[in-house]
């Protein structure tokens, strides 16, 4: 969920810019950072900010009719850790204001703050306390996206009743509105993409298991090559 | 054809070989000016001369114009009647003036959504992210970003191809199957942007190129004539609405 060019006032455009603007400074640096000690690293980061933005076009079935698209960000938290998200979701976010025409520019800081930094932070957190709390890792999994997605739909609700606090009961009508009319499409999503982050891990941890022990996401288990293995006969190499 | 239609758009727009500086500041001045006048006449002129200049002088189609304008719409609807929508002691009901309310947020938005897909849809990403680098951003960050443009088109092509032999063996009859086949297809695009990084990088590498994709900046001069324009009709924009 976006919110749309032109929909927050002009302070608060500048407020939630300036509240997401060291988290993305942060992400940035620890980028920057990691590229300069792995030259290589470019690429795979630039895959995963690619990777974020494509997944958006998988459309989920949702179970009260309308279709929604998964967001990302609590996959790209527990894959990339949430320093990361902060700035590849904000260039995801830029990307989806100019080429798929959802979000905007002066509401690019109040999307970044919920989808980049809230929601991957969120979601982060919800994993780790599944993973310390004796959770497998597709539980974590499933944690981390649902609750990333909450997270997000709940910040986002929460800056649109800010900007336009109700006639009559103020803020807190405003965020019951904000909260229940975007509960419709939220709430099927988050419980959706949960669910399909528990599918894209089950085939990753077959197919892509030095990926994810590389990221940190699986313990590494030890090489073959270290075990004691019986001494090749001659011959037995064909 | 890249897949997705802005893009083909930018591409193909009749202001492609303008100075991104110069249609910066004119959708840039747009957008602010979308936001800062009064929704009458401000926003609406705004939304015109958006429309007028993309249509017009920018040869952007219409109809990608106008499907793209319709993307933010559902949005921009529901917020602005949920936020004329009066929660008070006997119910739902209408805030006081909720007409002009909704009104003044719709026309917000739409004119700042038209006035950014003017910039969208006669500039490409590639052209834009080297004006990130006068903004300061860091050059690692900037050259993340436009292995990003690039990979996704590549990716975008694999999730359509993946997507239909899925649908073509009956992948996504019934939500169980389209769940299960959305997650393999969620697990192979991932695995094939991998994959593809590290290719890519071990063929750079293996050409010298260690440091990052340098590429020589296509030259697009700023045209005074252009500027002197855009500083002229945002200057217009603003009087009318101060005097209306």
């Amino acid at each position: 969920m976006h919110i749309a060019e032109g929909f927050l006032p002009p302070a608060h455009a500048i407020g939630w810019t300036i509240a997401a603007a060291p988290f993305v400074v942060h992400g940035a640096r620890a980028v920057a950072k990691e590229v300069r000690e792995n030259p290589e690293s470019t690429l795979l980061l630039g895959a995963a900010g690619a990777f974020t933005f494509v997944l958006s076009a998988i459309k989920l079935p949702s179970i009260t009719g309308s279709s929604s698209h998964p967001t990302g960000t609590g996959l790209g938290a527990v894959l990339f850790r949430p320093p990361v998200m902060a700035l590849l979701g904000t260039v995801v976010l830029l990307f989806q204001a100019l080429l798929l025409a959802h979000g905007g520019l002066t509401t690019l800081g109040a999307n970044a703050f919920s989808m980049a930094v809230i929601g991957p932070w969120a979601g982060y957190a919800a994993y780790r306390l599944v993973r310390r709390s004796g959770g497998g890792l597709l539980p974590g999994v499933f944690a981390a996206m649902a609750v990333a997605d909450l997270a997000t739909y709940v910040t986002t609700a929460l800056q649109l009743a800010w900007a336009h606090p109700d006639a009559a009961s103020g803020f807190g009508g405003a965020a019951a509105k904000f909260l229940s009319v975007f509960a419709f499409t939220q709430v099927p999503l988050a419980i959706g993409e949960g669910l399909l982050g528990v599918l894209l891990f089950r085939v990753l941890v077959v197919n892509a298991r030095p990926e994810l022990e590389r990221l940190g996401v699986l313990r590494r288990t030890p090489e073959p090559d270290q075990a004691p293995v019986p001494e090749a006969t001659p011959g037995a190499e064909r | 054809m890249t897949g997705l239609a802005i893009d083909d758009a930018a591409w193909a727009s009749a202001w492609r070989l303008r100075s991104p500086a110069d249609k910066l500041l004119l959708s840039g001045g747009l957008v602010l000016a979308a936001l800062v006048l009064p929704a009458w006449p401000g926003s609406v002129l705004v939304g015109l001369a958006a429309v007028v200049l993309a249509l017009g002088p920018a040869r952007v189609p219409a109809r990608t114009f106008g499907r793209a304008v319709r993307v933010p719409l559902a949005f921009i609807l529901i917020g602005a009647l949920t936020a004329v929508v009066q929660v008070g002691d006997g119910g739902l009901g209408w805030a006081p003036d909720a007409a002009t309310q909704a009104g003044g947020l719709v026309a917000h938005a739409v004119a700042g959504s038209a006035a950014v897909l003017l910039l969208a849809t006669t500039t490409p990403m590639s052209d834009l992210l080297p004006a990130l680098h006068r903004l300061r951003v860091p050059d690692a960050v900037v050259e993340v970003a436009s292995v990003t443009y690039r990979m996704l088109f590549v990716l975008l092509t694999s999730l359509s191809t993946i997507r239909e032999a899925q649908a073509a063996r009956m992948g996504h009859a019934g939500i169980r199957n389209s769940y299960r086949s959305s997650g393999m297809l969620a697990a192979a695009v991932l695995t094939r942007s991998w994959d593809r990084a590290r290719r890519l990088s071990d063929g750079l590498a293996g050409r010298g190129m260690e440091t990052g994709l340098r590429v020589l900046p296509e030259v697009l001069p700023s045209s005074p004539r252009f500027v002197a324009s855009t500083l002229a009709g945002l200057a217009a924009l603003v009087t009318v609405s101060a005097l209306a």
